[in-house]
């Protein structure tokens, strides 16, 4: 009856609009790039860890490498939490979380591990890291109704990666 | 000051939807202060007249920081925090487009 009322009025005067905006680049968030980067932080220590091993001398040349090595370990780890951050408090909505109550849990999970992986060359806690990026990226696809695949990554280290099954 | 507005978009749905109507009201701050979770309408200097509910008011910077109820709705993080002085009311009266 209201409503009807205010449609007359709307067509008699018109009424102006409030947007209620959508816009294309907010819908576009993926995981992917964080389970790429924590990836990373593993590959950085296996490849440090190998130069360590078959290194006699460790001149200049093996510190810059090394150097190099941790730098890149160092922005991926923290790739990793800010990826995160931004699905975790742009994407996921009250009602996301009501049905993935552990959520904040895991989110706060992986800060810690990324924060690790950046402290240490911890090669199991940067493996944990990349596990509990991929239960993440289970809970976002899950809550876009797309089911999800575990392959190995194809490049190394190929450990195992959450994909959408598109 | 009341304004009658039309909501077009669906970043608040399924509360709000395209075609509602809203009654906004726009009274000084002290008397009617704006609250988390408040819907308000504002001015944005590249979208225009924006409806979107509150999630942080920041006093100490004078400004709110705003998202949609949809997932895939415009948020502060690309909208920015949004001045007190941009506020054009908040919504006391929403009245709903019957939903078939």
């Amino acid at each position: 009856m209201i409503y009807k009322l205010l449609q007359s009025l709307e067509k008699a005067f018109g009424i102006e609009e409030a947007k209620a905006h959508c816009d294309i680049p907010c819908g576009i968030y993926d995981p992917i790039t964080a389970q790429i980067a924590a990836l990373t932080v593993v590959r950085m220590i296996d490849l440090a860890t190998d130069l360590d091993k078959n290194t006699a001398e460790k001149g200049l040349a093996y510190h810059n490498t090394v150097s190099r090595y941790v730098a890149v370990k160092e922005e991926h780890a923290e790739k990793v939490k800010h990826d995160v951050r931004v699905i975790w408090g742009d994407y996921l909505k009250a009602q996301h979380l009501e049905k993935y109550p552990d959520a904040h849990a895991l989110v706060h999970k992986i800060m810690s591990l990324g924060s690790k992986a950046r402290q240490t060359m911890d090669r199991e806690a940067a493996v944990q890291l990349v596990e509990a990026v991929n239960e993440f990226a289970q809970i976002f696809w899950e809550t876009k109704g797309i089911a999800t695949k575990r392959a190995k990554a194809p490049y190394n280290p190929p450990l195992e990666l959450v994909y959408p099954n598109l | 000051m009341l304004r009658l507005l039309k909501v077009s978009g669906n970043s608040l749905s399924p509360g709000y939807q395209e075609g509602d109507f809203v009654v906004i009201v726009k009274i000084p701050l002290f008397l009617h202060p704006y609250h988390h979770g408040d819907v308000i309408v504002f001015h944005h200097p590249h979208y225009g007249r924006l409806i979107k509910r509150i999630k942080v008011i920041d006093i100490a910077q004078g400004a709110v920081y705003v998202a949609g109820d949809h997932p895939e709705s415009l948020d502060s993080r690309q909208l920015g925090p949004i001045s007190l002085n941009a506020l054009e009311g908040k919504v006391i009266w929403h009245i709903k487009k019957p939903r078939t």
